[in-house]
């Protein structure tokens, strides 16, 4: 089994003369004929929260109003994540394609993508990418002939893992700090500006464009019923080969991906985390299962962004918990107290657990009582996902980190 | 005003400046009509921008949990010995920052460092303390 290759199809390919022919043929279409197609492919959002792509969309265009806009998120962040870098330095033109593409599907004359501050190539090589296009008058006002204007800005980043959630690019586009919106309303009715915004991660209007160019249908044959198409995965941590591969869909197991495109673990496997650090861990006897939302769903995790790290025996599983504590308490945007405050005390218990030689039964209830509390607290995807790994490792190990002492 | 440049301007006084400084901030809060107060407190918000001068060299170290995996806190200590300094602190002679951050988004091949806009794959620490020797 090897990779499907429907995102990656173009990686090789020169870019220096690609004149958006995917665009060409979309802005021929009716809107609404665009957003079936969307529709029919079954494509969710690839950024973690597995919105259907097409319904967004859908709902953006039957908002009122003559200012809409379509924002990039390349925000990316979730450790263990690379695969937005590895389309942004690879198919820029592409990515730029889906963008425009969604912009006139929704009525969007504004873009903007906004890449997270350290991915100073894929910045450059993007900023490279908009000025050709300018040039080129791929984008701007009527382009390609067609009565459809639109602009495209790149906002950089400021290191700040909460951007990733919507709301919160939203506000640091405008140029606030980066915490996150009270929902409903949706971006879809009061993003930026107040306006209908859509937000799609840079995989999904990757595959958005490729979509289009191949058809709904051709996509929706890839992958299950409930799991449409193919998901870049990115395999790190205790892996041979990491990196980022395509996989369809169902097509393979979450072992056999690790097998088969990492070559295997560099040691004892001990547990693989399906969807970066804020998904729950799946122990050994778990990864028999197809890589889909629901299978991985079914044994009480997530697909999330597609990072599935590995993670092999020898580690201290202290000393992990704390790596990821340490993250969400530095990343917690401060706003939702229990998130902010919860976060902080589990890092100084998991802290403290080291300091004193090992854990204790009300050290781990504890944790899990503040876990909760963040889970039901929080109004963003980070707090309400920032105990997921913790709490599935406190879980599956409790008589291991109990015996420490 | 709300142009969507707030990000794009610090970004630029910082690469002028090699940080923000308070008459710049006086600027922007006159420009778009806001309380020095809310710049400022924009500005804190994220990690990447700083109020205070840092060294020539700006280290960033990963430390997150794919790079952790692979080694990282032997590089991390390393390059803390080596510079005699904790993260977020700036050598005497003003040529090195430390940084230990969050996720780079480079896990596959970790450990990451990256110094000013380079990134560094595959970083032991014997590398990264080869990587510092040649910063000019």
């Amino acid at each position: 089994m090897g990779e499907t290759l429907f995102l990656k199809r173009k990686v090789s390919e020169d870019y220096s003369h690609y004149d958006f022919p995917i665009l060409k043929k979309v802005i021929k279409m009716r809107r609404e004929d665009v957003i079936a197609e969307i529709k029919a492919s079954g494509l969710k959002g690839r950024g973690g929260a597995g919105f259907p792509t097409g319904l967004k969309w859908e709902l953006a265009l039957k908002e009122p109003g003559d200012e809409k806009y379509i924002i990039c998120n390349a925000d990316e962040g979730e450790p263990g994540t690379f695969k937005d870098r590895f389309l942004l330095e690879n198919t820029p033109l592409q990515v730029m394609e889906g963008i425009i593409i969604a912009g006139y599907a929704i009525g969007a004359n504004k873009g903007y993508i906004y890449i997270r501050g350290e991915y100073a190539k894929a910045i450059n090589i993007f900023q490279d990418a908009i000025n050709h296009a300018k040039e080129e008058k791929l984008i701007g006002d009527s382009i390609l002939d067609s009565d459809f204007s639109f602009d495209l800005q790149l906002v950089k980043g400021g290191g700040a893992y909460v951007c990733g959630d919507e709301t919160s690019l939203i506000n640091s586009i405008e140029g606030n700090r980066g915490i996150s919106r009270i929902t409903p309303p949706y971006p879809i009715q009061n993003g930026l500006y107040g306006k209908p915004s859509v937000v799609n991660n840079v995989e999904t209007l990757t595959a958005a464009a490729e979509i289009l160019a191949q058809g709904g249908k051709t996509y929706a044959n890839l992958g299950t019923d409930k799991s449409k198409g193919t998901k870049l995965v990115c395999l790190s941590g205790d892996v041979k080969e990491p990196g980022v591969y395509e996989v369809e869909f169902g097509a393979m197991t979450l072992r056999e991906i690790i097998d088969e495109f990492g070559k295997g673990t560099t040691g004892e496997l001990k547990f693989v985390i399906p969807g970066g650090v804020s998904t729950a861990i799946l122990t050994d006897d778990q990864l028999d299962i197809p890589y889909t939302y629901e299978d991985i769903a079914n044994v009480g995790s997530g697909l999330g962004s597609g990072a599935v790290v590995v993670v092999s025996e020898g580690h201290d599983l202290l000393e992990l918990l704390q790596n990821v504590s340490r993250f969400f308490m530095d990343e917690t945007c401060g706003t939702c107290f229990p998130c902010r405050e919860g976060n902080r005390r589990v890092y100084h218990l998991l802290k403290e657990a080291v300091n004193k030689g090992g854990f204790t039964s009300d050290d781990m209830k504890l944790i899990k009582d503040i876990g909760k509390t963040i889970y039901l607290a929080a109004r963003c995807g980070l707090g309400q996902t920032s105990m997921c790994f913790i709490g599935s490792v406190l879980e599956k190990y409790t008589d291991e980190l109990l015996a420490r002492r | 005003m709300n142009d969507g440049r707030m990000m794009e301007k610090l970004h630029n006084i910082q690469t002028t400046y090699g940080y923000i400084p308070e008459n710049e901030i006086e600027k922007l809060a006159d420009e778009y009509a806001m309380s020095k107060t809310k710049v400022y407190g924009v500005i804190s918000f994220y990690s990447m921008f700083h109020t205070e001068p840092t060294g020539k060299y700006l280290i960033r170290i990963c430390n997150s949990l794919s790079c952790h995996l692979n080694r990282s806190d032997d590089v991390v200590t390393g390059v803390q010995e080596y510079l005699g300094v904790e993260s977020g602190e700036t050598t005497e002679d003003k040529k090195y920052t430390l940084e230990i951050v969050e996720c780079l988004g480079h896990c596959g091949e970790g450990p990451v460092m990256m110094v000013n806009d380079k990134i560094y794959t595959h970083v032991s620490k014997a590398a990264a303390l080869k990587i510092l020797k040649e910063c000019m």
